[in-house]
This record gives structure tokens, sequence and C-alpha cells, in this order.
């Protein structure tokens, strides 16, 4: 009860302001009147919802460009978690090897929901642990005007939100990991607590992952650096369609 | 021969009807032929500019090294700490060398090198774990610069 409650207050909180495609703090409207026109009408939702394909993902990439990008390569075959082996092609010379062909769909799946999301004003949030590619994430993030978490994760920064940041919290509608290991052998926090908050996530996932959290799983190579930037390029431009459709469907 | 004869009796009007029906799909086209007709490759992945994932990975410089370990390969050093190079030698990790004594300050960043694979994973199987433990780290030998040769 105290939970709905919050949810109300949070959202008369959040009428008057609305987020206009970047993640620069909301700047309140001076009248209600302005908001009913800001909205997309009904059918045009539909129609984009409707549609398979509506924001063209499926000519981001080719498999060429996957196979460029070395998306293919996955750990000795000793680190195999039995639940990628559907996603695996084979095995060469001990290295696991991913089926390009079916990560290309995955990932075409993977990007269609967060241009989406970025359409419907969601939240998004790249989570990335180790340092080599920090940097390299948290940049993309903030070309695309979302968020990014590539440092420790503690925890509870979803579950516990109202305690720790001292007030009602909106939390992400959409995560991206771009890996989901925390350390080699334990897995993002974050991947439980966004499943244990109803949060939809996009994860890639190594040979050596568990998928069975995640709501939109991508298999391929996390480690990379070059792997790592064919993911963010992809999220970024499939974001920045679906953010100009908003902004052309709102006529702003 | 009498089985065969029973068995042609038996099928022919099933057969007859079914063609029948077909034409008939054929002669009106609805909607909904027509919204599926439109979006029926729409789903596909751009098979047609890009080869199949198979075609590539047999055709790929990865395939044609054979068994890695003990091979050459040119590699490039991304960064350096101290006395160390970390090198891209275009697999899925890099792999850290010391820095050479000889013709030490030629080793930058950007520098082309010569490598000798000794192993493409850092990782075994410790006592207690269900899984290997790796490095997220190739071995490799380091050879010398790569322009030395073409001198």
């Amino acid at each position: 009860m105290l939970k709905i409650k919050n949810i109300l207050t949070l959202t008369e909180k959040c009428a008057p302001t609305i987020r206009l495609l970047s993640s620069a703090v909301p700047q309140p409207s001076e009248s209600t009147t302005q908001i009913e026109t800001a909205q997309i009408p009904s059918d045009l939702q539909q129609e984009v919802l409707k549609h398979p394909d509506y924001f063209q993902v499926h000519n981001l990439f080719t498999v060429k460009d996957l196979f460029d990008a070395r998306i293919h390569y996955g750990h000795k075959e000793g680190s195999l978690d039995p639940k990628m082996l559907p996603y695996i092609y084979g095995s060469r010379l001990g290295h696991t090897i991913f089926d390009l062909d079916k990560t290309a769909e995955y990932l075409r799946r993977a990007l269609n929901v967060a241009a989406h999301i970025a359409y419907r004003d969601g939240v998004i949030l790249f989570l990335l642990r180790g340092a080599q590619n920090s940097h390299l994430v948290e940049r993309y993030a903030k070309e695309c005007g979302e968020f990014a978490h590539t440092r420790f994760w503690r925890g509870g920064i979803f579950t516990n939100s109202e305690k720790q940041f001292g007030a009602v919290t909106r939390l992400p509608d959409l995560c991206i990991f771009v890996n989901t290991l925390n350390t080699v052998l334990t897995q993002h926090t974050a991947v439980r607590d966004a499943a244990k908050m109803g949060i939809a996530t996009i994860g890639i996932v190594d040979s050596n992952c568990n998928p069975n959290l995640l709501t939109y799983l991508v298999p391929g190579n996390d480690d990379s650096p070059v792997a790592v930037e064919m993911y963010c390029k992809l999220f970024k431009e499939a974001i920045l369609r679906g953010k100009a459709k908003r902004k052309e469907h709102l006529e702003i | 021969m009498f089985l065969r004869h029973l068995s042609i009796k038996f099928l022919s009007p099933i057969s007859r009807r079914l063609s029948d029906s077909a034409v008939v799909l054929e002669a009106k086209t609805g909607t909904y032929a027509n919204a599926f007709k439109k979006f029926e490759d729409l789903n596909k992945p751009t098979s047609e500019e890009s080869e199949p994932f198979v075609s590539l990975l047999k055709n790929s410089k990865f395939i044609d090294l054979g068994d890695p370990e003990g091979k050459v390969v040119t590699g490039k050093i991304f960064h350096t700490v101290d006395d160390d190079l970390y090198i891209d030698f275009g697999w899925k990790f890099h792999c850290v060398c010391p820095r050479p004594i000889k013709n030490a300050s030629n080793y930058v960043r950007g520098t082309k090198v010569r490598l000798r694979i000794k192993e493409l994973e850092l990782s075994t199987k410790f006592l207690g774990f269900e899984k290997d433990l790796t490095l997220l780290e190739a071995d490799c030998q380091l050879l010398g610069l790569v322009q030395e040769r073409s001198k």
C-alpha cells in the first residue's frame, strides 16, 4: 500500500516535467496544456508497436561487421556454461566459437527493444565491469544522452533505492549489460536486482556467463575492446533512431 | 496389382480437391495475403549483402593459422605501463610482454611487433572450482619490431 502511494506521489511530481531526449535535468514546463500537446497520438503509438522493425535496426549491421569485430570468439571449453550451448557453433582447438547467424538475430531483437524504449522516453542504463572498457562505455552512453554505471555496484541501488538516495527514485526502464560478470566467476549483482525489480535487461553473454536472468540476451564476445565498441555503437545508433522518431512524432 | 489400383482410386479425389482449393486461393488475394507478401522478408537478416557466418569463418585467417601454438603473428602495442607492453594481435584477448632491453625506446604505443603465440588464453582449472579460472590474457613471446625484417 505504501509502495502504491509512493508511486502515485512520484507520478504527481513527475507530471509537470518532461524529459526531452537528454540526460539533462528535466525542466519543469510552464503549463499543463503544453504536456497534453507533447503526447504522441495513441494510434501512432500502436502503429509503431505493431510494426516488426519500425526503426529499421536490421540494417545497422551485417554478419561480416560482427565477424570483423571478433564477436564470434568465446572462452576456452573449460569455462563453458552449459546454458550457452545453443548459441555456440563449435569448438576450434579448445576455443568455443559463437554462431554469428544466431547472434545477429538476437542482437537485432535487442536493438529493436532498445529503440522502442528510447522512443517511449525510457531511461536506459549501460552497465559494465572491468576497467579496460569503462571509459568507452561511459562516452557512448553520454553521446546518446543516456546513463552508464561502470564502477563497483553497491548492493541495493535498485532494491533499496528509497533509503539509499533518501527520496523516491525513478529506476531505469532498460539495463544494457555490456558484460554480465563482476569477476571471472561471479555475476553482476545488478542482473539479479534488475530481475527482482522487473526491469527489462539486455545482456551480452560470453561462453562463461549464465543467461538465465536476462530478458534479452545477445550471445557474443564481451572481452575485446573492439567487440565492446561495436555493441556500444549499435545500441547508441538504435537509441538515437528511437529518439529521432520521438522528436519527429512530437513535432519539436 | 489390386492394392495399387485401390490406392490410386482413394487418392485421386483428394488430390483433385487440393488443387481446386489452391486455384481458389490464387484467384482472390485478400488483404492478409498482400500484407504477408509485403512483410515476408522483413525479419530475414540481410544475407544478400553479407556472407553467411560459416563461409566467413572457413575463409578466415584464424582458421588458416591452424594450431596457434608456436605460430608467429604481428600485433600492435595499444598501451604501455612502465615496462609492460600491452599488445593486441587480433584475438579475443591481448597479451602482455616485458619491454626488451635492445631498442627499448622503440616500443611505444602504436608500434607493430612480431609475436610467437604460446597460448591463446591463460586459463586452467583449480581445485575447488567447477569452471576454469582465466586471466583474460593471451601468452606470447615478443620477437621484435615488424620493420626490422623489411630493412
